[in-house]
């Protein structure tokens, strides 16, 4: 017999649920296990509540308020005669509950195990946070008809049946939204299903879950008391299943990829495909190979000259000259200047201010290469070979330095050549000007007599007239006027008649007169000629010189210093006023007193032979800019007779003149020789190489310049590039003639430029990309 | 000898140093073929020391010759620190360093003659920004129903359009007793709150630009996010003009009209209306002062499009043949409302400034019913190149401009009609969902973003002066050059997938911030939710002070 208890007291006054809770505790502990509650929205009948000798506890419960059945425990069966409001089961924790009526909101919510029966359907977040426990039996939350929305939001474990009966007027007979943040358990459920959470599958039953309903489907009917509708509802057709997808399964994107849906969606070929070229599967990295790089390295071999080779007038690449050293080609080495001038020995080892030496990189390790040693190494070195003769006949007029280097490289071409000197022996101002202490006979006269052996006609003691020079056009086939600058320039102030030529004076030394001077000398001009001009006064016994200039003294400093070292003395700025016989006065009213007044300040052509018409208004030959007269081209001038320069300026004029002449010859257009660019000096990495001490520095065998020649803008084939290169991409080539390449593989090369950065000779370099 | 002078550049005169150590340095070559400015470069070092090691002197020396690389000190390369020699070197052995003492500013401006631009950021802010003092503190705990960021539907849509109040809108009452429309109603498009803003073909990539269109269009079409682009000023692709995708952007007009030949020959073949017309009058980094795309990154296609040769391209800094707000409004507005038969919103975009809230109050009024948003720009927003005078120097900042504008409108009863969009260095401190929800709580209707987007691309710049060489059309990253071999460097898809990423991202974190405050829709001038721990904030924003 079940004890009863009311709600309500004896005035029939609803009590409350406090005073019903500690009536059911009473009764419990006075052993009664069966209860028949008349509520009046009582909460919370049902548990958690349990007997000392585990005697099941069974409540029949009429009309109760929220929470009915909740922390229910097993042993404890409670059936509800029909419906309950919200929060039915919750969190049961073993109790089997049968509710006849509908659940109200979160039926069944946080249940972990325990079976809960409902009849009817169930309010919003029905299921909700369901658990299973695995330490027990699985929940089960059954439902006759359907849920609200949010049913089962993250259910977690467990098994919920919603049976859709009479539910065909919802769209979803788990409302919208049902199964948001589920993580595990089963749904079955019978009927349509909308806005299910994305995050679940909705699957058809297996043999197990078959079996599931099958067999508890009767026990559920049964207990909501309607056995009739098992047929209705176990037609398993009607009936799929709910469970979340797994943690793995989440980590999937449930959306097409970016790259699908470029080639699968967007426009076509690109939006910008009409105005630019890309292949969008092409990404590349930060660093490359091939086009994707930012820089490309080339090996610019002998792109730009070396500074010894573009300073010098002549061009001589003294660089190649000791990569043949280097290779031990030493007679290739010592021929290689012939072909640049004849005159190795005794101008750039004697007489030249040595503009190579100037720009010498090595200069900034320690001191420049020895040019002059090199140059007269090559004093007896033999002539290159000549080409076969042409048959043609070039007169040259004037055997001076640009005369016979004219000579010198027309025969070497093959051409026939008459030399027209004035003077008794040719050499020109070698011979006659430059004091013989400075260029010892016997040098000039081994390489004259290197020329004479090339076979030209020279012809000395010739005086050229308007006549002669006429008959000459017919008679060759090409001309060169080398006559040079032989009229010392006077200025007419007072007393000039006093005044003694320097040119003169240089030649008349030279030739052996011996001119007399005065114990105290002026030199107008403090030039190099002037201060050979002033040497020479003191070799011909003066105590005093002193030379003047109206500005900075044109001289090089190893003339200076030579003529002061003898007790000379330089004085500028110093304009002339007169002449007379205590000396010279200044403007400034001031006697610089001397005996004899030389004015060495330059001197002009005697072009007297040549048409008016051929020469410039300053009396010079006018010439095209490949020393062509502009009046007749077959006519070609050089050296003094264009514009007053150094020795080399004239052996270069030869030199360059020869080659503008043998096309002229061949009928070929004249083109202006370009030199090379001489190379910037930050493109050397002269860091390589150890600086010798400089106070101790000695040159005893010019051979071995080839360890303190950079080698600036040639390769000197240390292979610095190949062994640093990081990619290992630079190769080395031996080509049939002896020469040597290097290439950098495109395949392999990332466009680092350390080849460029490190390479001692400045000969890679790299070439950008993009602007 | 070194033949150094004083007034020769050197490395320590530039904003970053680069920090090298030859001892971990194996000469791989990485950082000098991937740094695209030029800024350093391989040479040779020479070591070489005299030693004695004997109980007398006797002198020693040592020498070696080591392959190094060094800083570049030539201007026009030097350092942008933007750390990509760091990124790719695979021993730690280089790295830039900024400069504190750097002389940069002096020295470009004796060497050039010019004033130095950047691209990027204003790089002077130093103090805390103003959004970061304000938090979300009114939340729901159990004085209302708090929403779940989960579970709850939320409507995270904003207005680009001219909202009409109830009682202006063109209904009537039919003879059966039902509303009837009378009259035309202005467009108005729900768009998600946040845009991405105007950033020009010119200014980005082509890879960029299209990779953010199609991460707009991916977001729409795929996540049913209605995200929009502004299209920048300097026209829009033609294929995307006669696409269908051109519904998800604005396309912009600026002073310098750029690209508008193609578009509007391109309107006949039109399958879509775009999203709207944003009318730029001026911009936040640099206000007062036009467009700047450097000649390097007027690249072919530009050309063509812009119908410009090569040249530095500067758009005026207004628009010429405007001279009031009003005659803004007639010219502007109309001819753009006209131009899509008054069925595509305009709306307009200036920098923040002292007046913004004297011409918010002018377009208001509004009595044609065209002004379809007021977009305002702060100080902190992003350019691709600007002179450093203005990015340093002028501006406003956007948060106190925008809520006065939006006080303002609410003291006319007139609060939405314009929606009100804010942007200027929202995001800057990488979450954009924080700033933006304060941001509607001040009363914006929706913001929009730049650099950020770039962020999201890979940008290696930052606030404080790093790359920020957008100018240069050197971009390390691909993004804001038109040189193949540097934009060959981005990955679209990876970029459009990275935004998109964020904007998913995003979305969830703007719900979590409504659902607190229990707002299921966009808290547009909810004040109330938010509070400042500094005084001076809350007073002049007129929030909530807490301590």
């Amino acid at each position: 017999m079940a004890a009863f208890i009311s709600g309500f007291d004896e005035q029939n006054k609803r009590i409350s649920t406090q005073q019903l809770l500690q009536k059911i505790y009473g009764a419990l502990d006075q052993g009664e296990t069966e209860f028949e509650i008349l509520a009046s929205g009582h909460h919370d009948i049902g548990g958690p509540l349990w007997t000392k000798d585990g005697k099941p506890l069974k409540f029949t419960v009429k009309n109760p308020g929220q929470r009915v059945g909740s922390f229910g425990l097993e042993g404890t069966e409670i059936v509800v005669e029909g419906p309950a409001p919200a929060d039915v089961g919750w969190l049961n924790a073993g109790a089997t509950l049968t509710l006849k009526g509908d659940g109200g909101d979160t039926t069944g919510h946080c249940a972990a195990s325990g079976k809960i029966y409902v009849g009817g359907r169930g309010g919003t977040r029905t299921g909700s946070l369901m658990k299973h426990d695995p330490s027990y039996d699985m929940p089960e939350l059954w439902i006759l008809k359907n849920t609200g929305s949010f049913s089962f939001e993250f259910m977690g474990g467990g098994i919920a049946v919603v049976c859709g009966y009479d539910s065909e007027k919802f769209e979803s007979v788990l409302g919208d939204r049902a199964c948001v943040g589920m993580v595990g358990g089963t749904i079955y459920v019978r009927g349509p299903v909308k806005g299910l959470s994305k995050q679940v599958w909705l699957l058809d039953l297996d043999a197990t879950d078959q079996n599931f309903l099958l067999d508890n489907m009767p026990v559920f009917l049964e207990k909501i008391g309607r056995p009739h509708l098992l047929a209705e509802l176990t037609d398993l057709s009607q009936w799929k299943k709910i469970v979340a997808m797994t943690w793995e399964e989440r980590q999937r994107l449930d959306r097409i990829s970016m790259k699908e849906f470029r080639t699968q969606k967007w426009v076509e070929g690109g939006i910008f495909g009409d105005v630019v070229e890309d292949d969008y599967e092409r990404v590349v990295n930060f660093v490359n190979t091939g086009e994707d790089r930012l820089k490309v390295p080339h090996w610019q071999n002998k792109l730009y000259g070396a500074p010894c080779q573009t300073a010098c007038p002549t061009g001589i690449p003294t660089q190649d000259r000791i990569n043949l050293l280097r290779q031990g080609k030493i007679k290739e080495a010592l021929e290689l200047v012939l072909n640049f001038s004849p005159f190795p020995a005794s101008v750039c080892g004697q007489v030249c201010p040595n503009l190579c030496k100037d720009a010498c990189s090595r200069q900034f390790i320690d001191l420049p290469v020895a040019m002059q040693e090199l140059g007269r190494m090559s004093q007896d070195a033999a002539a290159p070979p000549k080409k076969t003769a042409s048959g043609r006949t070039i007169a040259i007029i004037g055997g001076g330095p640009g005369g016979l280097s004219a000579a010198w490289q027309l025969s070497l071409l093959g051409h026939s050549v008459t030399i027209f000197e004035g003077d008794k022996e040719v050499g020109g101002k070698l011979r006659q000007a430059i004091p013989m202490e400075r260029l010892p006979r016997e040098i000039l006269d081994s390489e004259i007599n290197r020329i004479k052996e090339m076979g030209a006609d020279i012809r000395v003691s010739q005086k050229i007239d308007k006549n002669s020079f006429e008959a000459m056009q017919s008679d060759y086939d090409a001309l060169v006027i080398a006559s040079g600058a032989h009229n010392p320039v006077v200025i007419p102030f007072p007393g000039h008649e006093r005044l003694v030529r320097g040119l003169d004076f240089l030649k008349s030394i030279n030739s052996g007169e011996r001119p007399k001077v005065g114990r105290k000398v002026v030199v107008i001009g403090a030039g190099n000629a002037g201060m050979d001009v002033a040497l020479g006064a003191y070799a011909m016994g003066a105590e005093k010189v002193t030379a003047i200039d109206v500005q900075r003294p044109a001289a090089y400093q190893k003339e200076i210093d030579h003529f002061t070292a003898l007790g000379g003395d330089i004085q500028w700025p110093v304009f002339t006023e007169r002449i007379d016989e205590n000396g010279l006065y200044t403007k400034d009213d001031r006697l610089i007193e001397a005996d004899t007044v030389i004015i060495s300040i330059g001197e002009r052509p005697d072009l007297s032979y040549v048409p008016r018409e051929w020469l410039t208004d300053r009396g010079m030959m006018d010439v095209t800019d490949c020393w062509q007269s502009v009046k007749n081209d077959k006519v070609f001038a050089i050296g003094d007779t264009i514009k007053p320069g150094l020795l080399t300026n004239a052996i270069a004029g030869g030199r360059e003149v020869a080659e503008y002449i043998d096309a002229y010859l061949n009928g070929w257009e004249l083109v202006p020789k370009k030199k090379p660019e001489m190379i910037p000096q930050e493109k050397l990495s002269r860091e390589l190489f150890i600086p010798q001490n400089r106070g101790r520095f000695r040159i005893t065998d010019a051979k071995n310049e080839v360890n303190r020649c950079i080698s600036c803008g040639t390769c000197r084939d240390c292979s610095m590039c190949l062994e640093t290169c990081p990619e290992g991409a630079i190769v080395r080539t031996e080509k049939e003639d002896g020469n040597v390449e290097y290439n950098s593989d495109d395949r392999y090369c990332i466009g680092c430029g350390i080849c460029a950065g490190i390479c001692p000779c400045g000969v890679w370099a790299m070439e950008k990309m993009f602007p | 000898m070194e033949t150094v002078k004083i007034n020769d550049l050197a490395c320590n005169d530039l904003p970053w140093k680069v920090i090298y150590d030859t001892k971990r340095c194996t000469l791989c070559g990485s950082c000098v073929a991937a740094c695209t400015f030029g800024a350093i470069k391989p040479k040779v070092e020479r070591r070489r020391k005299s030693f004695s090691d004997t109980e007398t002197p006797e002198p020693k020396i040592s020498f070696s010759a080591t392959p190094v690389i060094t800083q570049v000190n030539i201007l026009k390369q030097f350092c942008r620190g933007c750390g990509v020699c760091e990124r790719v070197c695979p021993n730690n052995a280089i790295r830039s360093e900024r400069n504190p003492d750097s002389r940069f500013t002096v020295v470009s401006q004796a060497l050039t003659g010019a004033s130095p631009k950047r691209g990027g950021r204003n790089n002077l802010e130093v103090q805390a920004r103003t959004l970061d003092t304000i938090r979300v503190g009114r939340i729901s705990q159990m004085t209302d129903p708090s929403l779940d960021a989960q579970r709850h539907t939320f409507d995270c849509l904003a207005p680009f359009g001219r909202i009409l109040p109830a009682g202006k809108l063109p209904l009537a009452t039919g003879s059966d007793g039902k509303l009837v429309k009378n009259g035309q109603t202005p467009p108005v498009r729900w768009i998600y709150p946040v845009i991405i803003g105007d950033m020009s073909i010119g200014a980005l990539s082509w890879r960029m630009w299209e990779a953010v269109a199609m991460a707009v269009s991916y977001l729409n079409e795929e996540c049913g996010l209605p995200v929009r682009m502004c299209s920048g000023e300097g026209g829009m692709p033609v294929r995307l003009l006669k696409s269908k995708y051109l519904k998800y952007v604005i396309m912009q007009i600026a002073s310098g009209h750029f690209g508008w030949n193609r578009i509007i020959k391109a309107m006949p073949h039109m399958v879509e209306d775009p999203a709207g017309v944003l009318i730029k009058i001026g911009q936040g980094a640099k206000p007062g002062d036009g467009g700047l795309l450097m000649a390097a990154k007027v690249a072919s296609h530009i050309q063509a499009i812009r119908g410009v040769p090569k040249a530095d391209l500067l758009s005026p800094p207004n628009h010429q043949g405007l001279y009031s707000i009003e005659e803004s409004v007639q010219k502007m507005f109309l001819s753009f409302n006209a131009a899509f038969k008054f069925r595509v919103p305009v709306a307009i975009k200036v920098a923040a400034s002292a007046t913004s809230v004297s011409v918010f109050n002018n377009l208001v009024r509004d009595p044609y019913n065209i002004v379809g948003g007021f977009f305002l720009d702060g100080i902190d927003g992003g350019t691709g190149a600007a002179h450093d005078i203005s990015l340093d120097h002028t501006g406003h900042p956007v948060v106190s401009k925008l809520r006065d504008c939006y006080l303002a409108a609410c003291a006319q009863g007139r609060q939405g009609q314009i929606p009100l969009w804010a942007a200027g260095g929202l995001g800057k401190t990488g979450n954009l969902a924080a700033d933006a929800f304060k941001m509607f709580c001040l009363g914006a209707n929706g913001v929009f973003t730049g650099k950020l987007i770039l962020q999201l691309a890979g940008c290696l710049g930052n606030e404080h002066s790093r790359c920020n060489a957008c100018n240069t059309g050197l971009c390390p990253a691909g993004i804001t050059t038109q040189e193949p071999l540097l934009v060959r460097r981005l990955n679209p898809d990876r970029v459009a997938e990275n935004i998109v990423n964020y904007f998913l991202a995003m979305d969830q974190e703007l719900r979590k911030l409504m659902a607190p405050i229990g707002n299921s829709s966009l808290p547009v001038g909810r004040s109330d939710c938010l509070v400042s721990t500094d005084k001076a904030v809350a007073d002049r924003l007129q929030v909530q002070y807490v301590c």
